[in-house]
């Protein structure tokens, strides 16, 4: 599954979360370094030669955009994704106008993030839209824009079909509600009650997915999200 | 020190105002006294010149030839105490040939003018100004005069030293009384300005002593009609809005504080019992998800905090556009779809023609107003009842109400306005899981009354709740 073991350095001087980070990441399959600091880090940046690196903006001694801009006068070749807490769509823009590939908000979902990281590393690479996704006896249709399971077609509104190709991409995987309210409702404000009505739409999704079925594909996580899956964790 | 003195005008404005004071009273003084000085010379000048004009009459009178063809003064005119005046009056008579035939003794042997001019004294008293031998001036009239066969030319003339001395001395005192008037005025304005603008020192006194720890005090307000109690009655209501502000902020950071301290008590509850308790990995399962669904929680009531805070501070102006609030509110519903299918609700718009006015307000803020208000609707709508959505020109053209009735529970008396307040929960309404972070009407407030509209829940509708907007359309 793996073929390219990627190396991540995280750069974050919250011990905890950066402890979390590193167990989880590497749990999904990297190679991860850590620095508590930003000179630290930006050492190992030269002598790891991270592919990826996940930067903390508010670092002691250094800001963490000062170490990305050094990073892109030098023209290393590595992917960043920023975290932070600063979330304001002002402080995005600078992130990314300063050389940033992606950006998190802090807190971020754990899935979210590897999901990004992955995006970022093209280690998963989307499925070409002609071909039909299969998990299981359910099919995915994205030229016709419909799904069937186990032959019978299931009749979905076009944002249940939305929801269920986004599960279908992510599928063995947990998908947040943060991801599925930026990426299939569009919504940018999180203070919304968006978790209310992708509740709502999940359960009638998965009535029409597996009510008649014994095998369930669509899976609540609790306090994750929800997973397209076969097998029950 | 040094820009204080080269500062064109002092920085005090009591000075300031004296000085202005004194400046135009300065002027005005000068022009008065230039006029009436002008004015006095001229009156003095037309009373010299009709005195003498008299007295060329006189004079005539007085002229005779004596046996030797002399011309002579009559000189018993002397002994009239009353004309004593006369001696100092300078006088030559001449005959047409230009040959002197008399002059007066008080000429000291001086020519009184020039030579004869053509027509002089003929028709009109010919007054001029001439300067004798010896330097002085003489204001003089000429006259012709026929006397036992001869025609004669009287020239009389005053000398103007007497009256120019006098002019300098009236000179002199208007310049002593000027400044002395001016001293007088600047004292009195000073006292003047210090008296009206003490008021203005008092409440400086006051304000300065306002600080955020007593913004209850106010300034006394003296005469509620005058510039200076109007100043202090702004003042004051500067002051409420800071207080209310004040408190309001208060009460918000405690209420903010004891809010995110609810869902940490549970973290933190939840996280210690599986620790204590938990052997099973399944308990540890059951106590990780709750723990993220409170830190879940957490994040929104964090995101709902921020979001109060953007609304607060957005300037009217900021990301204003002009739409439609019937599409934003049809693209709500539809976003709302599967709630309300879910809960098997109807939802009815009525008069949507009158929705189809133009509002200018920042979209996305009003876009999370109303979703809020639909959702809070929604979320207290039974299964199987129905929400109005009805729109109505109000009487004002300028004005769109539009009106939310749902069939839910309604709300308690006295709740219809405590509702908005950030955290509000009814005791009476909503369950535990059914509310939010408590912050969805308050943020919907602020927006509505930022756009310049209002919000409120009727009072007076017998079943359920019915949420009112007001919005200000334009053309």
């Amino acid at each position: 599954m793996v073929p390219i073991r990627s190396k991540i350095l995280i750069i974050e001087d919250d011990r905890k979360l950066s402890a979390a980070l590193v167990s989880g990441v590497e749990s999904a399959g990297y190679e991860v370094v850590a620095a508590g600091s930003a000179e630290e880090g930006f050492f190992m940046v030269h002598s790891q030669r991270p592919d990826l690196l996940l930067l903390d903006l508010t670092l002691p001694q250094r800001n963490g955009l000062d170490i990305l801009r050094q990073i892109r006068k030098e023209g290393l070749d590595v992917r960043v994704l920023i975290l932070t807490s600063h979330n304001a769509i002002e402080d995005r823009v600078e992130g990314l106008r300063t050389g940033a590939d992606d950006y998190l908000g802090k807190p971020f979902s754990f899935p979210e993030l590897l999901a990004r990281i992955d995006a970022l590393l093209r280690r998963f690479l989307p499925p070409s839209p002609a071909a039909p996704l299969t998990i299981g006896d359910l099919t995915i249709d994205t030229r016709t824009r419909t799904a069937s399971r186990g032959g019978e077609r299931l009749d979905l509104t076009p944002r249940e079909f939305d929801l269920l190709l986004y599960l279908a991409e992510n599928h063995g995987r947990t998908v947040s509600r943060e991801m599925l309210a930026k990426d299939v409702w569009r919504e940018t404000s999180r203070f919304t009650p968006i978790d209310n009505v992708i509740d709502v739409q999940v359960a009638r999704l998965r009535r029409k997915v597996d009510d008649r079925f014994a095998v369930k594909l669509l899976q609540t996580v609790r306090g994750l999200g929800f997973s397209l899956r076969e097998h029950q964790p | 020190m040094t820009s204080r003195l080269l500062s064109p005008l002092p920085s005090n404005l009591r000075i300031r105002l004296t000085l202005w004071y004194v400046a135009v009273l300065a002027v005005l003084l000068f022009v008065y006294a230039a006029l009436v000085f002008a004015f006095q010379y001229v009156v003095l000048t037309r009373q010299i010149v009709h005195d003498e004009i008299q007295d060329a009459g006189t004079v005539e009178g007085l002229l005779f030839f004596d046996q030797q063809g002399r011309l002579q003064l009559r000189q018993d005119y002397y002994s009239r105490p009353q004309t004593h005046l006369l001696i100092d009056r300078l006088m030559e008579v001449r005959d047409l040939s230009g040959d002197i035939l008399y002059r007066s003794p008080t000429l000291n042997g001086m020519p009184l003018g020039g030579p004869n001019r053509s027509g002089e004294g003929d028709t009109s008293f010919d007054e001029r100004i001439v300067r004798l031998q010896d330097g002085s001036h003489v204001l003089l009239v000429s006259h012709i005069h026929s006397l036992q066969g001869r025609t004669l030319l009287i020239r009389l003339g005053y000398n103007l030293a007497p009256l120019r001395q006098r002019m300098i001395q009236f000179l002199l005192l208007l310049l002593v009384a000027v400044p002395v008037a001016l001293t007088l005025a600047g004292i009195a304005g000073n006292t003047v300005a210090r008296r009206a603008l003490r008021p203005l020192e008092r409440m400086a006194a006051r304000a300065e002593g306002i600080t955020a720890g007593n913004l209850g005090s106010r300034l006394d307000i003296a005469n509620p009609n005058d510039e200076l109690g109007h100043l202090a009655r702004v003042f004051n209501h500067l002051l409420d809005r800071l207080e209310q502000a004040f408190a309001q902020l208060h009460r918000f950071t405690a209420d903010a504080a004891h809010e995110l301290r609810t869902p940490l008590a549970a973290l933190r509850t939840i996280g210690e019992v599986a620790l204590e308790k938990g052997q099973d990995s399944e308990e540890y399962r059951e106590a990780l998800g709750s723990i993220l669904e409170e830190s879940a929680r957490l994040n929104e009531t964090i995101s709902g905090l921020l979001m109060l805070a953007r609304a607060e501070t957005t300037q009217p102006a900021d990301q204003q556009s002009v739409f439609n609030p019937a599409e934003l509110i049809d693209e709500v519903l539809s976003l709302l779809d599967v709630v309300i299918e879910e809960r098997n609700v109807t939802v009815l718009q009525e008069g949507k023609a009158a929705g189809q006015a133009s509002v200018r307000a920042a979209r996305a803020l009003l876009r999370v107003a109303i979703l809020n208000v639909l959702h809070n609707a929604l979320k207290f709508s039974p299964n199987g009842s129905t929400l109005s959505v009805a729109y109505v020109q109000s009487e004002d053209p300028a004005v769109l109400t539009i009106a939310f009735q749902d069939q839910g529970p309604g709300i308690a008396p006295g709740e219809h306005r405590r509702v908005f307040e950030r955290f509000f929960t009814s005791s009476a309404r909503g369950t535990a899981s059914e509310s939010g972070t408590g912050l969805g009407l308050s943020v919907a407030k602020l927006v509505i009354d930022r756009v310049g509209g209002e919000i409120w829940f009727d009072e007076e509708v017998p079943e359920g709740a019915r949420c009112i907007i007001t919005l200000p359309t334009c053309k």
